[in-house]
């Protein structure tokens, strides 16, 4: 098979937007009319926890994760609250405190604050500690991120109250190998720079399994592994210029990752090689200057950047980033948009479920209605699968420009990849680590084993 | 050869900002016994500040010659702002506490990192700040078929710059001397009528001004991060546990050890990039368990 059709038939597209410029200009969605909630609803307000990076280099990509809540919480309580009458009221909870501190937060949130609803968090090395714990607790959870395979494959395999709504981490490798395989399918010597943590252990091995059955005689040349906090980066840099790549991958995020492309860039390491990041545009859209490279695959977690899909052919993106943008005098970032829908499918499921059984919903009617739900998000259609309970809308990633109208680098909408996400997943069921195979996740056995190789 | 020597200036860039963070710990725990645990916070103030002053003043656009003299003027702004905020905080925090036991002093300056992290938060965002405009209006230096930052030796000079004038004035100048004897015996130093308060206001401001100079020199190469001071001290403390607590010798041959060996780690043994500055730690331990230069 060869490379055209192998990524036709993924299902890759490349810059819908093009082709919507012409299109009329369509108002934005009209919010269901209200339905007056059946039975007797209690006026106390919903307590929910929202934990997510408050302090340290990772706020740059947490802070907004607390906005989008804030602003989705304060949008519900101004109509009056969930079925008109529960306000929602926030506890916020800084990640940076450590994962054994964040379970100890976890618990007093629910035993003594009495939260009704946990969301937030964004370190994959933290939902696999906090999910077990959520669902020991039997405390209604939606983590907007922290979105490792690992939680799911094994941490908790069978979950009952912790749901997720991000895109998840296998999918991130995978996405950034099959952009940078359309873009550069000479690329074959392969420099990686990652945190040493599981995300930067996650986004290589997927993004070598994809990137392998695309090009064939891909291979490694450098490796860098700095922790997570990394400030210098000059002997990784030198490093990987050194191995001469053609193409350079890394998964340094946040506060780490303006670190390192700032150094980068005065050691020329942009100049004779391509670059390709899972997550380089992540951070709160701003904090990436003019001054970054151009043209470079600027992945943004496969979730969301504001500027796609274009308002005229999204109208619930138009909407959404107006509204943040109101609100907070910046614009959102994946995060934003994953803590925001989350409050809303909340409330959706809320209402539906107090359709079918009346008065205030328990947690088992929520979670019915939360199993299963198709959501109109700003950054698609959002699919919540009820075996895993993970969220699933199609893989985004694209390239970063600068155009006049911010003052900061974009993603470029007119040429944003666009991969629908069960191609590039484990379909339910798919066999997990330690049942037959002993790969990371189960996407990477899937790939290896069902993917046909480009020759 | 040519990756070579950059990595050897990479190491030297390192070390020089690990000096800076790690002699001030030093100095300060030399002369008064506080394991300063808000120290790489001092050093990440200096940074926000630095980058701060040169942002407000010049913009982000880039400029010529005397632009950039202005911003390099600017930048010990950052190391001076801190050595006021350690002579205010010395007296006022620290002195009330020597009496006690030191658990008191770790508990309180931990508590100060904790506060000035937040407060760092507060008024600079939790966008990083960048004082680039001066890496880029130096430019770079071919070197071979590479090119080498030029800002990059200005760091490696101050880092030499500064060894040089601590060790002249602690071991050349009276001020040194009354240092050194308030080091060795408070009481003593007291009793032949030396004002051991001030000298420990100096030391502190000295020690402060020190982590002020490491975050104003390394902003325009890396940019100020939140959190970037908690791994600056875990780095200045591994530095100081090989080169032994309290020496000046010790925390410049420590960061040169620290600063090569992790190179080294990272162009030949990317795996364990995280765990090779614990195990030299640790290796220093077992056969040196002052450090290098520390005494008993």
């Amino acid at each position: 098979m060869d490379r055209r059709t192998f990524l036709n038939n993924i299902g890759l597209t490349v810059g819908g937007a093009a082709a919507a410029t012409t299109m009329p200009v369509i108002g934005p969605s009209v919010a269901q009319a209200a339905v007056a909630p059946k039975g007797n609803i209690p006026s106390t307000p919903l307590k929910m926890g929202h934990m997510t990076f408050l302090t340290g280099p990772a706020a740059v990509l947490g802070e907004p994760s607390l906005k989008g809540h804030l602003l989705a919480a304060e949008e519900i309580n101004a109509a009056g609250g969930i079925l008109g009458k529960r306000k929602i009221e926030t506890i916020s909870a800084d990640e940076q405190a450590g994962t054994d501190a964040n379970v100890k937060e976890l618990r007093r949130m629910k035993l003594s604050e009495k939260i009704d609803l946990f969301t937030g968090v964004i370190s994959s090395g933290n939902t696999p500690a906090l999910g077990p714990v959520a669902e020991e607790l039997s405390l209604l959870t939606i983590f907007v991120d922290g979105c490792t395979d690992f939680l799911w494959d094994k941490a908790v395999p069978n979950p009952k109250y912790t749901f997720r709504i991000t895109n998840i981490q296998s999918a991130d490798g995978v996405t950034c190998a099959l952009a940078a395989a359309q873009t550069w399918p000479k690329a074959k010597k392969i420099a990686h720079i990652h945190p040493d943590y599981s995300y930067g252990r996650n986004a290589f091995d997927h993004f070598m399994i994809a990137y392998s059955k695309l090009v064939p005689g891909a291979q490694v040349v450098s490796e860098g592994w700095p922790k997570l906090g990394t400030t210098d980066f000059t002997a990784h840099i030198t490093k990987t210029i050194s191995s001469q790549p053609d193409l350079i991958v890394s998964s340094v995020w946040g506060g780490d990752y303006v670190a390192l492309y700032k150094q980068a860039l005065r050691y020329g390491m942009f100049k004779d090689a391509k670059f390709a990041s899972t997550i380089a545009f992540g951070v709160a859209p701003h904090a990436i200057g003019k001054d970054h490279p151009e043209g470079a695959i600027a992945g943004v977690h496969s979730n969301y950047y504001f500027t796609f899909p274009p308002g005229n052919r999204w109208p619930a993106n138009k909407t959404f980033v107006e509204k943040y943008f109101k609100r907070w005098n910046e614009y959102p970032n994946f995060q934003s948009d994953g803590a925001y829908h989350t409050l809303y499918m909340y409330k959706t499921a809320i209402e539906k479920a107090n359709r079918l059984v009346g008065g205030w919903p328990d947690e088992e009617a929520i979670i019915s209605q939360l199993e299963g739900m198709y959501y109109e998000t700003a950054a698609g259609y959002l699919y919540i699968r009820p075996d895993n309970h993970q969220g699933y809308k199609d893989a985004v990633t694209g390239f970063s420009k600068n155009v006049a109208e911010y003052p900061f680098q974009i993603l470029d909408p007119a040429t944003m990849i666009t991969i629908p996400i069960r191609n590039i997943t484990a379909p339910p069921n798919w066999p997990k680590p330690g049942q037959g195979h002993n790969d990371p996740t189960a996407t990477y056995n899937w790939i290896k084993e069902t993917w046909p190789q480009v020759t | 050869m040519t990756i070579f020597i950059i990595q050897v200036l990479n190491s030297l860039f390192y070390a020089a900002s690990l000096f800076l963070i790690a002699a001030g710990l030093s100095l300060i725990y030399g002369v008064m016994r506080i394991v300063n645990l808000a120290h790489g916070t001092f050093y990440a103030l200096g940074a926000y500040v630095s980058a701060w002053a040169v942002g407000t003043a010049f913009g982000h656009a880039g400029g010529g010659g005397w632009h950039l003299m202005g911003q390099l003027l600017l930048l010990p702004i950052g190391a001076i702002a801190i050595a006021a905020v350690g002579a205010v905080i010395e007296p006022t925090l620290l002195r009330p506490l020597y009496r006690r036991p030191e658990e008191y002093l770790l508990l309180i300056t931990f508590g100060l990192l904790m506060v000035l992290e937040d407060s760092m938060k507060l008024i600079f965002g939790g966008t990083p700040l960048s004082a680039g405009t001066i890496m880029d209006a130096m430019g770079s230096i071919p070197i071979g078929r590479l090119l080498y930052p030029t800002y990059n030796l200005v760091v490696m000079a101050v880092g030499l710059g500064a060894a040089i004038g601590l060790w002249w004035f602690i071991y050349r100048t009276r001020f040194g001397v009354i240092l050194r004897a308030t080091s060795q015996d408070r009481r003593m130093a007291a009793a032949l009528g030396l004002n051991v308060s001030r000298v420990y206001i100096q030391a502190f401001a000295i020690g402060c001004f020190m982590a002020g100079l490491g975050g104003a020199v390394v902003v325009p190469a890396q940019a100020a991060v939140l959190g970037m001071g908690v791994d600056a001290l875990i780095l200045a403390f591994v530095v100081v546990v090989v080169g032994g607590l309290g020496s000046l010798e010790g925390a410049f041959i420590g960061a040169l050890i620290v600063s090569f060996v992790r190179t080294a780690g990272i162009q030949f043994f990317p795996e364990i990039e995280l765990a090779v500055l614990y195990l030299i730690a640790a290796a220093v331990l077992l056969v040196r368990p002052t450090g290098l230069f520390g005494r008993a």
